[in-house]
């Protein structure tokens, strides 16, 4: 199959200009506010700032409960295991793995809680009366920021599986080498 | 002897009349600066997003689980069996229990249509 000059040409356009007019879609859509959404931001000024404060004290709470959680699971479970079983010289490879990817997970989950907290502060500070387009884009940035955070969280708990079916298939191998030995 | 005094008084500088002030100013001084480098470890580290005796986190902060004593720690030392082998599952599946229990995050409260700050047209 011969690809032409011309076909190249045209994708190479295409590849530059649809990102950019993708781009200038959704920087259209951020900027088009209309004046009654406005006036309803400014309405709805007081209930929104309650209930994102009320978010703010019950999201702070879920990250150091959660987070203490989450932190065990690596220094008090996976971490220690694999110590142990690696100086039982046991092939160790895939637990390692596994707590890596954790360690890593847990590492974005802790940055992303961070940036999420301080974009919902600068939202909160905002005064919705005088600024409520900013306020909007502000607890829109917050919003992107939590789904963020629920993504990290989401994939904390596949990696908690995924160590217990690596520990399992250890416990399989363990027991199989066991009785060969006796 | 007033004499003496007197001439003694005219020599010293402005600094050496208000050494006392001085003093006290830089003292200050290093004070704010120690202040702010350890307002800017704060905020940097993500403490800041921990501490919950801030202003605002009070009505949640006797809620927090201030120790783990329920959450044992493996030994990570010593013979690997099969009796360490089903310690360590007993211990794993229970906290993985309770750590997946919570779907935290989940929801969407921050959704434009939920705070009613969305434009009426999609509120609808």
């Amino acid at each position: 199959m011969r690809i032409s000059t011309k076909s190249l040409t045209l994708c190479f356009f295409a590849a530059i200009l649809l990102p950019v007019a993708l781009f200038s879609i959704v920087s259209a859509q951020e900027l088009s506010i209309t004046d009654e959404q406005i006036a309803r931001i400014r309405s709805s000024c007081v209930s929104a700032k309650n209930t994102l404060n009320q978010l703010h004290a019950s999201d702070a709470l879920l990250r150091v409960n959660r987070g203490q959680l989450y932190e065990s699971m690596s220094t008090k479970l996976m971490t220690r295991f694999n110590s142990r079983a690696d100086s039982n010289r046991f092939d160790v490879k895939d637990l390692t793995t596994v707590a890596q990817s954790y360690g890593t997970a847990l590492t974005a989950f802790r940055d992303d809680y961070k940036s999420y907290e301080v974009q919902l502060a600068t939202a909160l500070n905002l005064s919705c009366l005088k600024e409520p387009v900013s306020f909007y884009d502000a607890v829109a940035a917050a919003r992107t920021n939590r789904a963020q955070v629920y993504a990290d969280v989401v994939k904390l708990h596949q990696y908690i599986n995924d160590y217990k079916a690596a520990f399992d298939v250890f416990a399989t191998n363990f027991n199989k080498t066991n009785r060969g030995n006796k | 002897m007033d004499e003496h005094s007197e001439v003694t008084d005219m020599h010293l500088s402005f600094w050496d009349k208000h050494r006392f002030l001085l003093l006290i100013a830089i003292t200050i001084t290093i004070a704010l600066f120690l202040v702010g480098i350890s307002m800017a470890l704060y905020a940097s580290s993500g403490a800041a997003q921990l501490d919950l005796s801030r202003p605002g986190y009070r009505a949640v902060s006797g809620q927090a689980v201030n120790d783990d004593r329920d959450f044992e720690n493996y030994a990570s030392f010593g013979q690997l069996d099969k009796a360490a082998l089903d310690e360590f599952n007993s211990l794993y599946n229970k906290q993985a229990l309770k750590a997946k229990a919570v779907s935290a995050f989940s929801g969407d409260p921050l959704n434009p249509d939920v705070l009613e700050i969305s434009s009426p047209i999609t509120a609808e």
